[in-house]
Order: structure tokens, then C-alpha cells, then sequence
């Protein structure tokens, strides 16, 4: 492992997500030194990967790619990608002292130009975790096309060190002889932006997902959705039949005390509610069904945009699916109580859509030795003072934003960034 | 006199190995590829037609045959008469 001399910046902020970029564009503007470190190989978060956000069905990357370029080229912004933080330690008021760990991309990131030679060039074909496994990228690869830094990394598990990327690179970026750096970090300040982790189905093993082809989980769907969709059209993933027929199921994953996870995940109901209209606009001859306990529509417009749903011709069923079988050419009976007519019914579909709920991420925890950050009773970033000042936590100087202090939608994570770079700058600053 | 480059692929190739299941999947790749290649040949087909004709399971085709379009081997053709498949056939 290579060792690099120490860095010294006003303020870590740990994830590069919408939340993160924020926090960190807002203390930027006000001339402090920040360093971004993201786990993942682009800045973004899971919101470059939406299709749409809810209510308004403004385009989610035409949102997050100019704020993403925007905390790229700020001078006063200094990022990191593939990296990861620990060991944080807070040695006195405004001292605190990291690790910062860069993962290798056999690529070297300033001569690579993101042409894809190489990738064209890669023999191997493993799933791509970018499109939710359902097609398949190389081993060597740029993440996704709006991805930022647009750089190539190499899947150094699945390659089979054949050497042709290197052989065909037309500025010979690739560099297999990286490894792992680490470099001492010290900041004054800490904001936490580490983001939520998805629900997974397989848990539910009635409802059949990774069993049951045409069984997806939502963030599928949003990726079907997207212009850089995985398929030609919205089709199923068992046979590639064009759909006409959907079912979502909400509350996968959450408001659910048999799955570990009592508590509502604030965005399901409105975006199966988006991307049913959004389906009904790609597939206009197809029906699309709700199976939900009940809608909460609790935030500006939300309300508004269910009954756009309802007039469009989406159909709301009261009633917990109980089970998902697969009939022979595909399709899936939901069994289920109907609570408003009290009876047991079966229905059938050709798709079905799990609406998975939020889970905290359990990165947040890791990040401090001394003192530890302390987590509510559902291991979310605890908020010591909710109302008076929400960005505070257990560790003076340490500031949560967005999601990791629990589930909320895209407009409350910015609001929440907000406030967390302003508690860091008046931290700094007083 | 030029001298010989040094790719660090070599370098690697001496502190590696490559997984028993990166071979594998590989091999796989290649097989699976090959016969979807082969199906569209004739004519564009849909997904359960080259399912049928490789005797491959519904979803690995569709998994393949999607990936192959993606890296421009196959486009896709016309959708058939009950809009429900779409047929797929190589790209020329």
C-alpha cells in the first residue's frame, strides 16, 4: 500500500451524493477548502440514476448533471472517487484527523479520455450493477454514460488479465500496477452524506425476486425508463414480451416489523406513483395496478400528482399481496386481501414491480474511531437536536446531511444539506 | 535503438491469478454469444424464437442478446403483430 503526505482541508464531507454536492458546493461558494470522497466511481448518488423525480416529472439527470459538474470544477472543491474514510478521530475543537483510502482503477484517471477503446475491446461480460443486473458490461468500463469523472475502471476480479485494453488504450492510461494509497487527512469539520441503502427483496421469499424473472425491484424499473435504458423498450426480463399488464407492491421492504424495517421510506408511494404514469406514457395500451395499505401523500403537490395517477387510469387496490406465483409462460398471480371488499382475490399480471423500501447505511457508523457517532433506534444517523438544529449530531463538529439521518425525498436531502454546511461554516467559523 | 514498453499487464500477471469463475464465465459468454449469433444468421428472430432454436432458457437470452445489443452486435427489427416481441436481428 502506497503511503502519500498529509492533506489538510476546512471540511470532509463524506458522499458524493445530491446531498453530499450540495453541502459541499454551499461551504465552496463561501471560499472553504472541501474534500469530497466518494465510495463509488462517480459523483451522483443513486439520484443520476432516476429517470424522473416526483412531482413535477422534471428530468433527474438534467437536476443532478449540472450540479455534479458544477462540484467538480469548483476550485475551492477537492474529490475523490473510488476512496473511502476511517479511522476519523476528533483530537480537539476543530482538529479532526482521517484516513483516506484510494481504491485502484488500474486507469490512469488524468491521461484517460473516456473513449471506450478498451472497453469495446474487453472479451469478458459480467452483470452490470450500473443497469441492476439486467444486462451485462464489461470488465473494463466506464459506469454509466452521464457518469462524472467519465473514467474507466477495471473489475480487476472478473478480468482475465488478457491485456487487450492496455494493448488498444490510444494514451496508454491503463496501469495495472496500482494499488491501494492511503493519505492523512485533517479538517476542522465533518458532514456525513453517506446515504441510504435499498431494501432487497430476496428476503421476501414469497414474493419470488431472483426466482421469478418478471418480478423487478423499482430501481429496474427506473432504469428501463431512463433514455440509456437497458432494453429497446420497457420489456421483461424473462422473455423480452412488451408488458401490458403491471402490478407494483408497496411497502417491500418497509412499514414492515417481520423484515427488521417498522418504519415508512417516505418515497415509495410517489415514485411508484411516477413511474406508473410514466409507463402508461411509454406503454399507453397497458394497465397498471397499486397494490399499497395506503397512499401517503404528504408533500407539496404529491396529492395532486396521485389524483393525476387516478385520472390517468391507474388502479389503487387496498390489500398487502400475500403471494407471487409464476404461471408457465411468465406471468404471476398475486394473491391478496381486498380490505375494502374483505375478500381474498387472485389476480393476474405480466409484471410485477416490488417498491423496495430505504434502509440506513451502515458505512456511517464505521467511519469514526473516537468518539463514535451515536445512531437512533433505527441506525440512522442520530440527530441530537431534531427541531432546533437538525444537521448536529452526538460529535460536536460532525454534521449529517440528506438520508443518512433517515429516508426523505430529494428537495428535503438539499434542504438538509443546506443546513448541515451552514452549521459547519458557522462551526468553522465561531 | 527502440526500446521494448514495458505493459504492466505483465507486471500484474506475476502478483494475480485469475479466478476459476472468471474463466468460466468466459467461456460461457462466448458459448451462449456464439449460438445467439448464429440463430440471428438466417433471419431476425424474437426472443423466444432463439430460445427455442438454442434450446437456452428464456431469460439468458434476453440477457445476452440484450448485452450483445449494446455493444453493437445486434439491432433491434420490427415488433411482431400482437405487440408483444420485439424481433432482433445482427447489425450489418
Amino acid at each position: 500500500m502506497e503511503q502519500q503526505n498529509e492533506l489538510s482541508f476546512d471540511t470532509l464531507v463524506i458522499g458524493g451524493g445530491i446531498a453530499g454536492s450540495e453541502a459541499a458546493i454551499n461551504l465552496a461558494n463561501l471560499n472553504y477548502k472541501v474534500i469530497l470522497v466518494e465510495k463509488d466511481l462517480s459523483l451522483g448518488g443513486k439520484m443520476i440514476h432516476l429517470s424522473k423525480v416526483f412531482p413535477t416529472l422534471d428530468c433527474a439527470a438534467c437536476i443532478t448533471t449540472p450540479k455534479v459538474s458544477e462540484t467538480i470544477r469548483h476550485p475551492n472543491i477537492t474529490i475523490y472517487t473510488y476512496s473511502e474514510v476511517k479511522n476519523i478521530v476528533k483530537v480537539s475543537e476543530k482538529k479532526f484527523t482521517a484516513t483516506l483510502v484510494k481504491k485502484p482503477r488500474y486507469v490512469n484517471e488524468d491521461l484517460c479520455t473516456g473513449c471506450q477503446e478498451c472497453e469495446d475491446k474487453c472479451p469478458v461480460v459480467v452483470k452490470d450493477q450500473f443497469q441492476y443486473d439486467l444486462v451485462g458490461r464489461k470488465a473494463v468500463y466506464v459506469p454509466f454514460s452521464i457518469a462524472n469523472p467519465r473514467v474507466v475502471n477495471i473489475d480487476i476480479e472478473n478480468c482475465i488479465l488478457c491485456g487487450l485494453c492496455e494493448k488498444v488504450c490510444p494514451v496508454d492510461a491503463i496501469d495495472f500496477t496500482q494499488e491501494d494509497v492511503e493519505i492523512p487527512l485533517t479538517v476542522k469539520s465533518v458532514i456525513i452524506a453517506t446515504g441510504f441503502e435499498l431494501f432487497d427483496p430476496t428476503q421476501i421469499l414469497r414474493y419470488g425476486f431472483g426466482k421469478f424473472k418478471n418480478v423487478v425491484t423499482a430501481m429496474q424499473m427506473e432504469r428501463q425508463l431512463v433514455p440509456t435504458r437497458p432494453y429497446n423498450s420497457v420489456l421483461r426480463p424473462k422473455d423480452g414480451k412488451m408488458p401490458d399488464n403491471i402490478a407494483y407492491i408497496l411497502c417491500t421492504g418497509s412499514r414492515d416489523e417481520t423484515v427488521g424495517n417498522p418504519i415508512c421510506s417516505q418515497i415509495c408511494c410517489m415514485y411508484s406513483v411516477k413511474q406508473a404514469q410514466l409507463l402508461l406514457g411509454a406503454l399507453p395500451m397497458a394497465d397498471v395496478s397499486i397494490y399499497c395499505m395506503d397512499i401517503r401523500a404528504f408533500g407539496k403537490g404529491f396529492c395532486e400528482f396521485y389524483q393525476q395517477a387516478v385520472g390517468m387510469g391507474v388502479e389503487f387496490h387496498k390489500g398487502r399481496v400475500a403471494k407471487i406465483t409464476e404461471k408457465e409462460n411468465g406471468n404471476l398471480i398475486l394473491r391478496y386481501e381486498d380490505i375494502e371488499e374483505g375478500k381474498i382475490k387472485e389476480v393476474e399480471h405480466d409484471l410485477v414491480v416490488l417498491s423496495i423500501g430505504v434502509l440506513p447505511n451502515p458505512d456511517a457508523k464505521l467511519l469514526f474511531d473516537s468518539p463514535v457517532i451515536e445512531s437512533d433506534e433505527f441506525n440512522y444517523v442520530k440527530q441530537t437536536d431534531e427541531l432546533l438544529c437538525p444537521p448536529d449530531t452526538n460529535i460536536k463538529g460532525v454534521f449529517v446531511a440528506g438520508t443518512s439521518s433517515g429516508p426523505m425525498d430529494i428537495p428535503d436531502s438539499i434542504l438538509s444539506a443546506g443546513a448541515a454546511s451552514a452549521c459547519s461554516a458557522n462551526y468553522i467559523r465561531n | 535503438m527502440e526500446t521494448k514498453k514495458i505493459k504492466t499487464i505483465d507486471i500484474i500477471k506475476e502478483k494475480r491469478t485469475v479466478s476459476a469463475e472468471a474463466k468460466q464465465n468466459l467461456k460461457e459468454y462466448n458459448k451462449i454469444k456464439k449460438l445467439i449469433l448464429k440463430s440471428l444468421e438466417s433471419e431476425a428472430k424474437t426472443i423466444p424464437q432463439i430460445a427455442a432454436e438454442t434450446e437456452l432458457p428464456l431469460d439468458v437470452v434476453t440477457f445476452y442478446l440484450m448485452t450483445l445489443r449494446r455493444y453493437g452486435s445486434i439491432e433491434t427489427g420490427e415488433i411482431d403483430d400482437m405487440d408483444e416481441y420485439f424481433s432482433y436481428k445482427l447489425k450489418k
